[in-house]
């Protein structure tokens, strides 16, 4: 300690053995101790902790301090925390600094207690050194903008949506489909209770679509998002239908199209129904689609394909519904909060051609069987091969895509509860033989095991191997005009043939290709795809940019309970920043020292945010401080140093480099 | 005194730093020469900074950023990339050695990947010994 004009405090956590097991806690201490204008050091078990936090602010009142370094975990964790806590304390909190003596020491080097402490020292240094620097900054706030949009109405969305609604919240939720209800309006039961689903989601879907406080733009695409402080200004697309809201659902329309007709060249496959069944140019996905106003695809339609020369829809429509003039239109969409509910679509099954789908007729995809077991689907809830006939056999693949390195090294969860309730369900309506193929059966939910317990007494067979192959090659009698299986019973350690009729594939969840809408959002994807969450165990519905939230699976693949668990945690999160009102603005900014200034505007050149310009008549750079990122591109550019990035000035970061450099020299 | 070679590691915050905390949760070694500021991106990774790392005695720079399109602020990363090949001539005209400052790109999951990066990095330092500028006075 020497007598310097700063007081300065250092904290160091023990992370409760996390951090002192592996790094000489005291020995930081007394060399903390040592450094220039420290007049404080101490260590203790949970820094994190009430009485942590209490001693922090104890300490910074006795001791009168102006600068704080907390030597814990990664200052993503417990930064903004520890920062508040000074603030309390009657500290600028801005002059409060972390050392990542966990992350970066304790855990990285577990296996050299020496080296890391060593280090340990070198980033306290480091940091106390930046706090000496370090300047109080005030804080400002901007509004934060009333209103959130949901992106995605699936069961993730539309509960969201509807809570955030029930909130007061004025909500916006967009679907780029012409229906909302997203992949479980086409299911036909819900594991483990059996549930039809479209029993429990319709209720919800008419709650969403008639919700005063619920705008749907439905067959709506977000184009591009603008973020300013407290406010995203979305870009939203709104496809056109061709069809009016004077639409009054007669389906005389479809009735009439020629498209997809025995005759006609053009033809075209229902995405409702996953390729199972044809659909007409104008149409209603499915018989509770939301809003019940039809759709007309102009890729597929005689008047726009040929010429003008059909429009037997316009003709028999005795609602005057149909407008062919429509024209994609671009709404703009102010909001404060937006909830990513994007949702998953089915693994490409076709990826793993010795499994046949997209080759044998009767190779499907769990969503296909989904529609083909629902009332509503194109066999009306009749379970069929595609010659018409029902099953006598049926295998069922697990593990399609998911768990296997060359594909998705993910388990989607959901596949082995599905996959036993198809099990459940064919053998009920069909009374066909049924064959599971797992690699580990996990029914870890609540009723799961039971509900798997009651599939296993149902005379459905299982076989635990990943089959080598789907093959129509008969090698045997019992073979001929079958699909056989192939695969190695590991448990039995027999290489098995199981001839059945139908194959069904439960394929990994994919996330939606949604890129775009992340880029311009600003948000990270995960490795495996889905949406970076803020943190996984205790943050997993926010994002990284603030007012970004998340639910369902566009985070990761979930069942229906973990999505409206997760949904009304993220509908949670988005009403409590909303009801802020207002949000702190970043200090953390660049600023132009005027005196330097020579009005180059090369600063402004390569802003991307145009959140500096050069006043014309001052002949100085001002920065617009709501518009600046604190990127600090401008600071390497600027030849005299005038703009520099707040508490990222080349002298606070030249003094963390001197500190941890081997030539530590005083300063 | 460590044998190990020192390195400054100036990572973006939204990537770098946060591979680097994903590389120490999962307990995947890397050397402990290796030093760490966080800055908030790349871009403001001023060549200063390099210098002054070699000329207080550093082995070796990294710059750890985002990849290429997925800069948090569009186009730091660019920026850092186009200052840092520039300074790779500054480095070897000055007989630092141009090996001894690279830039990388990690994103925010690939702890894996920042400790592949540094630890090949330290290993090309290790081979060709300490800096130079370190027994300049």
């Amino acid at each position: 300690m020497t007598g310097g004009t700063r007081k300065i405090g250092v904290f160091i956590c023990h992370c409760g053995g996390n951090i002192s097991d592996v790094v000489d806690v005291n020995a930081v201490r007394e060399f903390a101790a040592q450094q220039d204008e420290v007049v404080a050091s101490t260590d203790f078990r949970f820094m994190c902790s009430n009485q942590g936090q209490a001693r922090l602010q104890e300490t910074i009142k006795e001791k009168g301090l102006d600068g704080v370094v907390v030597a814990c975990c990664t200052p993503k964790m417990y930064e903004d925390m520890f920062r508040g806590s000074a603030k309390e304390a009657g500290m600028n909190p801005y002059l409060l600094e972390i050392a990542n003596v966990r992350e970066q020491c304790a855990y990285a080097h577990r296996h050299e207690p020496e080296q890391a402490t060593e280090k340990a020292k070198a980033l306290v240094a480091a940091q106390v050194a930046k706090v000496r620097n370090l300047r109080p900054l005030d804080v400002k706030t901007a509004p934060i903008h009333d209103g959130v949009a949901v992106i995605g109405a699936g069961i993730a969305g539309i509960h969201a949506a509807l809570l955030l609604g029930n909130a007061g919240h004025k909500v916006t939720l967009i679907e780029k489909s012409p229906t909302i209800g997203g992949n479980m309006a086409r299911f036909d039961k819900t594991f483990p209770t059996l549930d039809c689903a479209m029993c429990t989601l319709s209720p919800k879907m008419n709650d969403v679509f008639n919700h005063p406080n619920v705008d749907l733009m439905t067959y709506a695409e977000v184009k591009d998002a603008v973020r300013a402080p407290g406010r995203f200004t979305l870009t939203v697309v709104q496809k056109p239908r061709y069809v009016t809201d004077a639409c009054i659902g007669c389906n005389r329309c479809t009735e009439a199209c020629p498209v997809s007709g025995p005759k006609s060249p053009i033809k075209v496959e229902s995405e409702w129904n996953l390729g199972l069944s044809p659909r007409k140019a104008i149409y209603l996905p499915f018989s509770q689609a939301l809003p019940q106003q039809w759709t007309l695809d102009a890729d597929h339609c005689y008047y726009f394909q040929r010429n003008h020369t059909c429009g037997i829809c316009a003709k028999v429509c005795p609602a005057d519904a149909i407008d062919f003039t429509q024209r994609p239109e671009e709404v703009q969409v102010e909001v404060g909060a937006v909830v990513v509910a994007t949702g998953y679509r089915p693994f490409d099954a076709s990826q793993i051609p010795q499994y046949g789908f997209g080759k044998y007729a009767d190779v499907y995809h769990g969503l296909q069987v989904e529609r083909l077991l629902s009332s509503t689907g194109p066999t009306n809830g009749k379970l069929l091969k595609k010659d018409g006939t029902p099953p006598q056999s049926v295998g069922i693949i697990h593990c399609v895509g998911s768990r296997d390195e060359k594909y998705r090294s993910y388990c989607s969860r959901v596949c082995c509860m599905a996959s036993l309730k198809y099990a459940h369900l064919i053998r009920e309506r069909t009374g066909a033989r049924v064959y599971n193929f797992y690699m580990d059966m996990r029914a870890n939910g609540k009723g799961y095991e039971e509900f798997y317990q009651r599939v296993a007494s149902e005379q459905v067979g299982f076989v635990r191997g990943k089959p080598t192959r789907v093959t129509d090659q008969a090698t045997a009698p019992e073979e001929e005009g079958k699909l056989t299986i192939v695969v190695e019973d590991t448990l039995a350690g027999v290489v098995l043939r199981v001839p059945v009729d139908m194959v069904v594939l439960s394929t990994a969840m994919d996330p939606e290709d949604v890129d775009g809408l992340l880029a311009s959002l600003k948000l990270d994807k995960s490795p495996d795809g889905f949406v970076k969450e803020y943190h996984l165990k205790i943050n997993p519905t926010e994002t990284a940019v603030k007012g970004i939230f998340v639910a369902g699976c566009a985070q990761s693949p979930k069942d229906i309970t973990d999505t409206i668990a997760q949904a009304g945690a993220a509908a949670m999160s988005a009403s409590m920043f909303l009801g802020s009102g207002s949000m702190t603005l970043n200090p953390l900014v660049a600023e132009v020292n005027p005196d330097l200034c020579r009005a180059c505007t090369r600063c402004s050149e390569v802003c991307e945010f145009d959140a500096v310009r050069v006043d014309p008549e001052a002949l100085v750079a001002i920065v617009d401080e709501t518009s600046c990122e604190g990127c600090g591109k401008c600071t390497v550019v600027c030849p005299t140093g005038a703009i520099t990035v707040r508490q990222f000035t080349k002298t606070q970061i030249a003094a963390s480099i001197d500190a941890l450099a081997p030539k530590a020299v005083a300063p | 005194m460590t044998e190990e070679p020192q390195v400054l590691t100036l990572c973006c915050n939204w990537c770098g730093y946060n591979a680097a905390d994903q590389a120490g949760a999962a307990k995947i070694p890397y050397s402990p020469g290796v030093r760490i500021v966080r800055l908030m991106c790349t871009g403001m990774a001023d060549p200063y900074y390099v210098l002054r790392a070699f000329e207080r005695g550093f082995d070796g720079v990294l710059v750890i950023g985002c990849h290429p399109g997925q800069c948090h602020y569009k186009s730091g990363n660019l920026q850092a990339r186009e200052q840092t090949d520039r300074l790779l001539g500054v480095v070897q005209a000055l007989g630092i050695g141009a090996e001894r400052l690279r830039m990388d790109a990690a994103s925010s999951s690939e702890g894996p990947r920042f400790a592949e990066i540094v630890n090949e990095f330290t290993e090309t330092l290790r081979k060709l010994g300490p800096s130079p500028l370190k027994e300049v006075a």
